[in-house]
């Protein structure tokens, strides 16, 4: 029993050190290609961290997003870059030690504090297995995400059509560059699509009792539809105009209109206890549409439209 | 029908912006129209949560039903209505603006962002929940940062870059902070926090933390690097917003924080505080006294006028809740003229084509309104009577001389005199004759009257100050019961 403590030990004691070692390689990188594909491994790591921290949920979101689609996207930014700018190593500036050494005074300071936090954190875990019952659920992070703080997450979505657009506000046009697509791809994207679909399905009906949830969910469905768009099939020109943008507000929408159902009984929010997880599925599922079809969005980089449609 | 004091005003102030956003964004032909209707909506709802403020003294509302600390709780007092009213005030103007600045294409994305910012701010002006209130700050950044990329070109994405990485580090380190507190006290209500705080280092490192990332949305010297160069390159509506709402938000929440956390620890730190505020005031005035386009000045003065508000904190710990009343009236009234300038100046910018203060000649005869617009909102700015400037400016200074911070008041009367300055200059180029000009567009007259009207109103809150006192008395914001 003891060899395998020692062994975890040694194990998370290695994961922290890899985790510094990307993080400082990859922000010392003068070349960005390397840069991203570092954070890629970095994000993977942390997820690997999570799973150790016992948070399952984070775990998946870090994987599917920090890694996952957070790579893809850093990656197409890099493809839009001039190749002037790819190859030409970022400049050297004079006076970053600097900078480094108060970094390196705000993490000593940052650690003598988390050294002097108590070992048991007061959090809210005993508060929320008392009310799990009433819920609508059994997962509680999905208890909390989607019920007690359903407010924060109805802001959430609102940051994600945010982000879209701003995106869009920098009104950047479709390349008309195409890049002719090899059939490892096509063979590859055949048979991981339906399997993507499966998972995200799984992962969105998961997660009123296990770890999973919209975010996870709306994540691997995105994943799927980055695949698609890189093996050539055209969704931005199957989904334009108003089915588009309905599609993206779907899960916004739903939690809006939900907000405003219940303030009419005088009480932001609060669902009928009854209800709730058909409540919580409905909005999940909306949500799940929303962010993987806005994921997706953000990935294509600009505004998909018909021809008709006016710039 | 619903009596009118059981409307859920507060509620509806968030909720009906987020409605209409996406009614814009899913149908823009119909984006101007639900625009301006909310806003008239909006408007109509703050006057409902004030009346109902009054009746019935502090909002509460506990979302979900949920009580903190498990669910979130909203939370509104005086401070939080003052905040509203400035929002729906300088909104009305700016949606009025709006409605005839932006081309079809730019429309398109500016209605859906704005109603967005819109309900992030009052969703944080309503909030006592430290991690809500970092959602809604990520909301007000990421609609601002995107509103000011939205002209296009190279220094609007520019300016809209620097502003990005400045927002987002401000949000991040305001985040870990809140992840120190609520490891150490197991909730992230502001409440039930003020309760359970006391002397750590885990409270001095979150303030740090937390402090640092604030004060660098707010744009205090020297983290007001960033502000420049985004107020100058964004189109004139949002400059305004920047300057008007968007610095105060980050503002209120470190007011807030302060009030209820912070304050008891730190004296050093409020007269640090004091010090930067004082620099920023000489350091941004002198710059907007040199520059040659006249956003950039309208900018530094900015951040010039932010420096006032934080020359409070060291005052306050003697003067009380009346210095607190003052330094909410400077940042009303200079929400007002400092939006009304931005929209002038956006006005004689596209008039003439360009925005060298040199060469603004004759403006006055051409664009009478926008001219006196800027020079109205100049007298608040430079805090003469009887302007809402004034008020304010007076309560600090009164404060400073009373405790004897000499040289508190003194800067102060020397950023009033360099503000003088750089508006007068401003106000004497536009009355100079000069023979060439190229050929004058016109303004919609919705536009030239948005600015004035914002900036007879910061003049008229000179008038207004025992009547919003009593109502920023409301819920007791600032401690030690009413002035």
């Amino acid at each position: 029993m003891e060899k395998v403590t020692l062994l975890i030990m040694l194990f998370d004691l290695l994961l922290g050190l890899g985790l510094l070692w990307l993080a400082w390689q990859l922000l010392e990188s003068r070349n960005l290609f390397k840069a991203v594909v570092l954070f890629v491994a970095f994000g993977l790591l942390m997820a690997l961290a999570w799973v150790r921290l016992d948070a399952p949920d984070v775990a998946l979101a870090e994987a599917a997003i920090g890694a996952g689609l957070t790579g893809a996207l850093l990656m197409a930014a890099l493809a839009k870059l001039p190749s002037r700018d790819k190859s030409e190593p970022l400049a050297d500036e004079k006076g970053h030690w600097l900078l480094r050494l108060a970094l390196l005074l705000v993490a000593a300071g940052l650690g003598y504090v988390v050294h002097s936090l108590p070992e048991s954190a007061p959090g809210l875990s005993a508060e929320i297995a008392n009310n799990l019952a009433s819920s609508g659920v059994n997962n509680p992070v999905t208890a909390v995400l989607l019920n007690f703080r359903g407010y924060d997450t109805l802001l959430e979505l609102m940051v994600l059509m945010l982000a879209l657009l701003g995106v869009w506000s920098l009104g950047i046009e479709r390349s008309t560059r195409e890049e002719p697509v090899g059939p490892v791809l096509t063979t590859l994207v055949q048979f991981l699509t339906p399997l993507l679909i499966l998972v995200a399905a799984y992962l969105l009906w998961a997660g009123a009792d296990a770890p999973g949830g919209a975010f996870q969910a709306g994540a691997v469905l995105a994943a799927a539809m980055v695949l698609l768009l890189l093996a050539g099939w055209p969704l931005q020109g199957l989904l334009t105009g108003v089915a588009l943008r309905l599609m993206l507000v779907a899960g916004p929408a739903t939690f809006v209109a939900l907000a405003g159902l219940t303030l009419l009984d005088a009480q932001l929010l609060a669902y009928p206890p009854q209800h709730a997880g058909k409540l919580i599925l409905l909005l999940e599922v909306a949500a799940t549409l929303s962010i993987a079809v806005t994921l997706a969005a953000l990935f294509l980089g600009y505004r998909p439209r018909t021809n008709k449609e006016p710039g | 029908m619903v009596p009118s004091s059981e409307i859920p005003w507060g509620a509806l102030l968030i909720l009906l912006p987020l409605a209409a956003a996406i009614l814009c964004f899913v149908w823009p032909k119909l984006a101007v129209v639900t625009g301006v209707v909310t806003m008239l909506l909006l408007t109509l709802a703050v006057g409902g949560f004030a009346w109902q403020l009054q009746r019935e003294g502090l909002y509460q509302h506990a979302v979900g039903g949920w009580e903190t600390p498990l669910g979130i709780g909203l939370y509104g007092d005086g401070l939080s209505l003052l905040m509203l009213a400035m929002t729906v005030l300088v909104g009305l103007a700016i949606t009025l603006y709006a409605r005839s600045y932006f081309n079809q294409k730019q429309a398109r994305v500016f209605w859906p962002l704005w109603l967005l910012l819109l309900a992030a701010l009052n969703a944080l002006f309503l909030s006592a929940d430290i991690f809500n209130l970092y959602i809604t700050l990520e909301m007000v950044g990421l609609a601002a940062v995107a509103l000011v990329a939205l002209k296009g070109g190279r220094d609007a994405l520019n300016g809209a870059m620097r502003y990005l990485l400045a927002t987002l580090l401000g949000s991040l380190t305001y985040l870990l902070g809140v992840a120190l507190l609520y490891h150490s006290y197991g909730t992230v209500d502001l409440v039930l926090l003020a309760e359970r705080i006391d002397n750590s280092p885990v409270v001095w490192a979150a303030l740090g933390l937390m402090g640092a990332g604030l004060l660098l949305k707010t744009a205090l010297f020297p983290l007001h690097f960033w502000l420049p160069a985004a107020h100058a390159s964004a189109p004139a509506p949002i400059s305004a917003l920047l300057s008007a709402l968007l610095v105060k938000a980050s503002f209120y929440i470190f007011l807030r924080l302060w009030l209820v956390l912070f304050a008891p620890l730190g004296g050093d730190v409020a007269l640090l505080l004091g010090l930067l505020g004082a620099v920023a005031i000489l350091w941004g005035s002198w710059q907007a006294l040199r520059q040659t386009r006249l956003k950039l000045l309208v900018a530094y003065s900015t951040v010039a006028q932010i420096g006032y508000l934080f020359v409070a904190f060291p005052l306050a710990a003697a003067a009380g809740a009346m210095l607190w009343n003052g330094v909410s009236y400077l940042m009303l009234s200079h929400a007002l003229a400092k939006a009304a300038m931005f929209l002038a100046a956006g006005n004689l910018l596209l008039f003439g084509g360009h925005d060298r203060i040199a060469e603004l000649d004759r403006a006055v005869q051409r664009l009478p309104i926008s001219t006196a617009a800027f020079a109205l909102a100049g007298v608040s700015i430079m805090g003469v009577p009887p302007s809402g400037g004034f008020i304010g400016k007076w309560l600090l200074l009164e404060a400073a001389i009373e405790q004897g911070y000499w040289l508190l008041a003194a800067v102060m009367v020397v950023g009033g005199l360099l503000a003088s300055a750089y508006i007068f200059k401003v106000v004497g180029y536009a009355f100079t004759r000069s023979t060439a000009t190229p050929e004058p567009q016109s303004i919609p007259m919705g536009m030239e009257w948005a600015a004035l009207l914002l900036a007879i109103a910061s003049i008229l809150l000179g008038f207004t100050a025992p009547w919003v006192f009593a109502l920023l008395g409301i819920g007791d914001p600032f401690g030690g019961g009413a002035p």
